[in-house]
């Protein structure tokens, strides 16, 4: 057994508990693991394989409008919406890595930036699919079990899930043969290829599971806000803010973006009548902390030092 | 015969925006070709020189030409210190890092400019905003004009010092190769600061040459600019000046073309179209030189 397992478990607990202590600040714990989720997402593309993307907030988006548009439009059941998304997810991910996978270090995350501009501008400009920019209501959605999807409460448990699923994965990646060959792809993409690894296809599994994971948090969050307008939730700013969470947390890490998630929702949350809307100023002000100074991030730093010292005992004994 | 008279206008106002996009391009592509930085912040300096000739021009009514005296030495000195106090330090760090920094450099500024000046759009009103100067059928937005006029002078300024003056021969070496500038005595940390001041003082320049033209907002704008800037610089060639303005040409006219003749709902995205195409087939841009791949 691995202690990443008990300290999840441990984590899961307290989450369970959480609004019976708290039931006044259920919105933030929500926000809080979205976040946590969807930058443990992220990691899997950006951090285990090396490859940072500005673009996932079109994957928010697809899971947001997949469970938005299904609900509202066709009467589909969110649960048959989300298993569509994640599919859909999956493909755009194949297709969007067929594409950009041959640019590497900035020039991907620049084409990556570009492909998601231009997904925002078609979901606000189909309206026919989307409802355009001025973005679509869930009217009702399907009570499963007598459970109201749209309850605080609900919401909050559906998004602890999301976190603790993403987090397994993870945790169960980082020992398993995928976990090394996404580091070894990360680390040099030719020596990966002579020890017989195709670093391209390494890379779209990479970004499927990455995907796939952001989408489901997508539509977790089309029913937290049960409205969705394109320019929120197909915009750059949300992808930055997925991004940076994770790097901030600590890139390549197992904790690093829940760490980040806390931070930086912890901090929006005690400046929220400072800044008001200018709530992104935080980022801008941590990440330029954290590459100045702790540049494998606020969990990657002392990781680091303990390994090395590690090692250091050992190899002197 | 209307037809051709309406491209040719199409084809002008094309152009004239496509200059100052040049003018962004140019500083953007320059810190790039000499200190291997994309700058995420770019936009967000091009908004910043916006908001320096909305406010000279509420306390001391200047127009925005006149801003220019001061916003172009301004940037430069900002510019030249950021570079000194937050990019100088990371020349040891993993590559992506300057591109993060200058990322939460971008956010910094656009939340500041957010604190002080407020979410709602702001502009210069000037007497000549809505004057025309017609060309035989065509007529020409004197504010396109002097942008244009204003563009064309600024470049050809940093074409000369690019390629008379001493300190330009330095920042081409040091472009070039870092290595063999130092060997020969240039100090390429002192370039390193003066061109990503150039860098900065170009873009202010492009946002006081536009305000006549567009709102400034504080957050939404940046990003846009910084967008473009990366496809004018990827046009043309990352680290190429020459082409970086032909690509803002290029830009300018594939933008107004493009929502014209085709529909205007997408015309931001025609160029990220562009972009995303340039970028698969051609990497070293549609005037690069092509270099073999192994």
């Amino acid at each position: 057994m691995n202690r990443h397992y008990l300290i999840l478990s441990g984590l899961v607990v307290l989450g369970i508990l959480y609004p019976q202590a708290f039931p006044g600040y259920l919105s933030v714990a929500i926000t809080l693991l979205l976040f946590a989720g969807w930058a443990t997402a992220w990691d899997i593309l950006g951090g285990w394989a090396g490859q940072v993307s500005l673009g996932h907030a079109s994957f928010v988006g697809l899971g947001g409008y997949f469970v938005a548009v299904g609900a509202s439009q066709y009467g589909i059941a969110p649960w048959w919406a989300v298993a569509m998304a994640l599919v859909a997810a999956a493909v755009l991910a194949y297709l969007w890595g067929r594409l950009t996978f041959k640019l590497t270090g900035p020039y991907f995350t620049l084409s990556t930036i570009a492909i998601a501009e231009i997904l925002r501008l078609v979901a606000i400009n189909e309206g026919w699919l989307t409802g355009g920019a001025t973005g679509v209501f869930i009217m009702s959605l399907p009570e499963p079990f007598g459970l109201d999807l749209f309850a605080r409460q609900t919401n909050y448990y559906l998004a602890l899930a999301f976190a603790a699923l993403t987090v397994l994965t993870v945790i169960a990646m980082s020992r398993n043969k995928f976990g090394y060959q996404l580091r070894a792809v990360r680390e040099d993409e030719d020596s990966a290829m002579a020890s017989g690894i195709n670093p391209t296809t390494v890379k779209l599994k990479a970004f499927m599971l990455s995907g796939a994971l952001t989408a489901l948090g997508g539509g977790i969050y089309a029913i937290f806000l049960s409205f969705l307008e394109p320019h929120v939730i197909f915009y750059l700013l949300l992808s930055v803010q997925i991004a940076l969470t994770a790097i901030i947390g600590g890139r390549g890490t197992i904790w690093g973006p829940c760490v980040g998630a806390l931070l930086v929702v912890g901090s929006g949350e005690v400046f929220r009548t400072t800044f008001a809307e200018a709530n992104m100023l935080i980022y801008g002000l941590l990440i330029m902390l954290v590459v100045m100074f702790l540049p494998r991030g606020i969990v990657g730093e002392p990781a680091r030092y303990l390994i090395r010292r590690a090692y250091a005992k050992r190899a002197q004994s | 015969m209307l037809d051709y008279v309406s491209f040719l206008q199409n084809l002008s106002n094309g152009l004239l925006i496509g200059g100052v996009y040049a003018l962004i391009g140019v500083g953007l592509t320059l810190v790039f070709g000499v200190m291997k930085t994309i700058n995420f912040a770019h936009g967000d300096f091009v908004i910043l020189g916006m908001y320096c000739a909305v406010l000279l021009n509420t306390l001391f009514g200047w127009d925005p030409y006149l801003t220019l005296l001061v916003a172009m030495p301004l940037g430069f000195l900002t510019g030249a210190i950021l570079q000194r106090l937050v990019l100088s330090r990371l020349v040891e760090a993993p590559p992506e890092s300057s591109l993060l920094v200058t990322l939460g450099l971008a956010l910094v500024i656009g939340n500041i400019l957010l604190l002080t000046f407020g979410a709602e759009p702001q502009s210069v009103h000037v007497a000549y905003a809505s004057s025309t100067l017609s060309l035989g059928e065509i007529s020409l937005s004197v504010i396109l004009l002097l942008a244009g006029l204003a563009t064309l002078i600024v470049i050809t300024a940093l074409y000369a010092i690019l390629n008379h003056t001493e300190l330009g021969r330095s920042i081409r070496a040091t472009a070039d190769n870092r290595l063999g500038a130092e060997l020969v005595g240039i100090n390429t940390r002192w370039i390193e600061a003066v061109v990503f001041g150039i860098g900065m003082a170009l873009a202010v320049t492009a946002g006081v040459v536009l305000i006549p033209l567009l709102f400034a907002t504080p957050t939404f704008s940046g990003a846009i600019f910084t967008l473009k800037a990366f496809v004018v610089t990827v046009l043309g060639g990352l680290g190429n000046i020459g082409a970086a303005i032909a690509g803002g040409l290029l830009l300018g006219v594939v933008e107004v073309l493009g929502a014209s003749y085709l529909t205007s709902d997408y015309r931001d995205a025609y160029g990220l179209l562009v972009f995303l195409l340039v970028l698969l087939l051609r990497p070293e841009g549609l005037f690069g030189k092509t270099v073999k791949r192994v």
